[in-house]
């Protein structure tokens, strides 16, 4: 049945990839592995739904990995100068969360194209970690209640797993359950209806851009909790892996639309075979060559949004 | 208490100029509960820059509006629509990838509150889009397909359900049946029968004029941005509507039989 495939069929080639390493890479199936691949999908499918939102209203958001470097060495910054944990995670997150309302702002009240304003945006924010920085990394001994966010369990399970879990679920529902949500999906969807139909279509927009940042600075702070260090550049690997996730999950379960369960599943996906190719000894730079052809197959596969946002310029 | 018999709209010396063009000239026109008000006129009359103006698109540069008596001025279409007015747009106003549900329901949701978030009541927007649907005689028994895979006559019917969702009393169609086939046509002009049963009042563009005279009560022709024709429907035949709208004049033996 074709609508199956539609659906599932990507979802359905990145399972048989995950079971071919499970059978033929090395030390793929181990359960040390599989949980670092777990925990790496955390931080992977966060920075992701935050990019899915501002999708969702049809806006790029270029600057989520250079916001959430920018939030990771605000939140280190504190850590080092001893203030109290808590201080430091709302500095990241109000890093991410400014960021990303300036994108907002940027786009609606200035009406530049998000892909001109976030560029922008990430520029500055690159430059200011590197300024907070002097370009070196901030490394210690961190308190167990800041890095416990990360590498802490509560129940037995991993934290990070259970941020995910909670950031995923909190996506799903503003998304599918809340008339906020319907209203960003029906902005970014068809604007100009939107817009005839009384939605108030630049808070939409303001509101997906600042979720974005926010993911960003959740990301960051899980991120630098993880390693006990920030560094002025630390989600930029994330950055191709990010947008990855969102279009390749855009093929799976609502073709053609962001979505949640797409954008989490694809990330997992990225990163076993991100993790398998590693272990199969494939060079390091395989991974961007496979980053890139998936990024490119899956808008000319779906995405119409992504075309949409992408031509506003 | 309204007077039934009092005009639900009324326009008095509506104006529209566009820098030296005028589009619309002094016009004067009253509107009843019930009516299908068809608006003709040539290509440039200001059919469209009059119906702007009634929406809420655009305002007048000069006179007044009354609506149930009350003097009124649109801000935007929604303004209108909250008013009561509700206008189609051809393909505009629907969100093409969601669906019926969603595109019924946009901007006005039905929710159910949970402490401060709105949460979607979707069972019921989908039965009652369907309830809309079927009060226009159309049957979809899916409300969750999406609009892009309608034909072009439920599209429509979707748009209208949505002015139903408002409550809109007056329902503007701007050439609805230009861009569709011949049996859509006919669904279309189904549709506008429903919306008459219904109670509603619509006022119409048309360049077709076996349309205008099937469905219309009364119509207006424009010529160059003047009303130069306003009158009950009955007796006139589609010849008539054309030499009308040529002449920029009713034809003098049917002036003399009215
Ligand atoms: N935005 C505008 N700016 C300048 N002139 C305009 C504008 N809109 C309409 N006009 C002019 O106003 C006049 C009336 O145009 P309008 O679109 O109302 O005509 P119409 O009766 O709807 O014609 P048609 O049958 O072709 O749709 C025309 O001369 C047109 O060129
Ligand atoms: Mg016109």
């Amino acid at each position: 049945m074709k609508p199956l495939i539609e659906r599932y069929g990507t979802a359905f080639a990145g399972m048989a990839m995950v079971l071919a390493f499970v059978v033929f890479a090395p030390n793929f199936a181990t359960a040390g592995n599989l949980l670092n691949v777990v925990k790496d999908t955390s931080f992977l499918a966060i920075l992701a739904l935050g990019f899915g939102l501002a999708l969702t209203i049809a806006e790029l958001d270029l600057s989520i990995a250079e916001v959430a470097s920018l939030s990771a060495v605000t939140a280190g910054a504190l850590i080092q100068g001893k203030y109290d944990p808590s201080l430091a995670v709302l500095a990241g997150l109000g890093v991410g969360l400014g960021l990303g309302l300036l994108n907002g702002l940027t786009v609606t009240a200035l009406r530049v194209p998000s892909l001109i304003a976030t560029l922008g945006t990430a520029a500055i924010a690159r430059g200011l970690a590197f300024m907070e920085t002097q370009g070196v990394a901030f490394v210690g001994r961190w308190p167990t209640s800041f890095t416990g966010l990360s590498r802490g369990t509560t129940l037995g399970v991993s934290n990070l797993v259970l941020w995910l879990v909670a950031a995923t679920a909190l996506t799903y529902g503003l998304i599918k359950w809340t008339r906020t949500g319907a209203r960003m999906v029906a902005t970014g969807e068809a604007e100009e209806a939107a817009r005839l139909s009384g939605i108030a279509t630049g808070r939409m927009k303001l509101l997906g851009l600042a979720l974005s940042g926010l993911f960003a600075g959740v990301t960051a702070v899980l991120l630098a909790a993880n390693v006990s260090s920030a560094a002025p550049n630390m989600a930029g690997d994330y950055f191709l892996y990010a947008i990855a996730a969102v279009l390749l999950g855009m093929t799976m379960f609502e073709p053609g639309h962001p979505n949640v369960p797409g954008t989490v599943f694809a990330a997992f996906v990225l990163k076993a075979l991100g993790n398998g190719l590693v272990l199969m000894g494939a060079a390091y730079y395989v991974q961007d060559i496979m980053l890139g052809v998936i990024i490119i197959g899956s808008v000319a596969f779906s995405a119409s949004v992504v075309k949409q946002a992408a031509f506003k310029v | 208490m309204t007077d039934i018999a009092a005009p639900i709209l009324s326009l008095r010396g509506i104006s529209k100029s566009y820098g030296g063009v005028d589009a619309v000239c002094g016009i004067d026109l009253d509107l009843h509960r019930g009516d299908v008000l068809a608006i003709c006129g040539d290509n440039g009359a200001g059919k469209s820059s009059l119906i702007k103006i009634i929406s809420g698109a655009q305002p007048p540069t000069a006179g007044t509006m009354t609506l149930r008596g009350e003097p009124v001025r649109f801000r935007s279409p929604h303004d209108a629509l909250q008013k009561g007015v509700a206008t189609i747009y051809q393909d505009l106003a629907l969100a093409p990838r969601l669906s019926i549900a969603e595109n019924v329901f946009m901007g006005a949701e039905l929710t159910r509150r949970l402490g401060p978030i709105q949460l979607l009541d979707k069972a019921r927007m989908r039965a009652e889009a369907r309830r809309y649907l079927s009060r226009l005689s159309v049957d979809i028994p899916d409300t969750r397909r999406p609009v892009q895979r309608l034909s072009g006559g439920q599209r429509q019917a979707v748009a209208i359900s949505r002015a139903l969702r408002w409550d809109a009393e007056i329902i503007i169609m701007d050439e609805p049946t230009a861009a569709l086939g011949v049996r859509e046509t006919a669904q279309v002009l189904q549709l506008v029968r429903s919306l008459k049963a219904d109670g509603r009042t619509v006022i119409l563009i048309s360049h077709n004029m076996r349309d205008v005279v099937a469905l219309a009560s009364r119509v207006v022709v424009l010529s160059r941005g003047r009303k130069v024709v306003d009158r009950p429907i009955d007796g006139l035949e589609p010849d008539d509507l054309s030499h009308m709208i040529m002449n920029g004049a009713e034809r003098p033996a049917v002036a003399a039989a009215s």
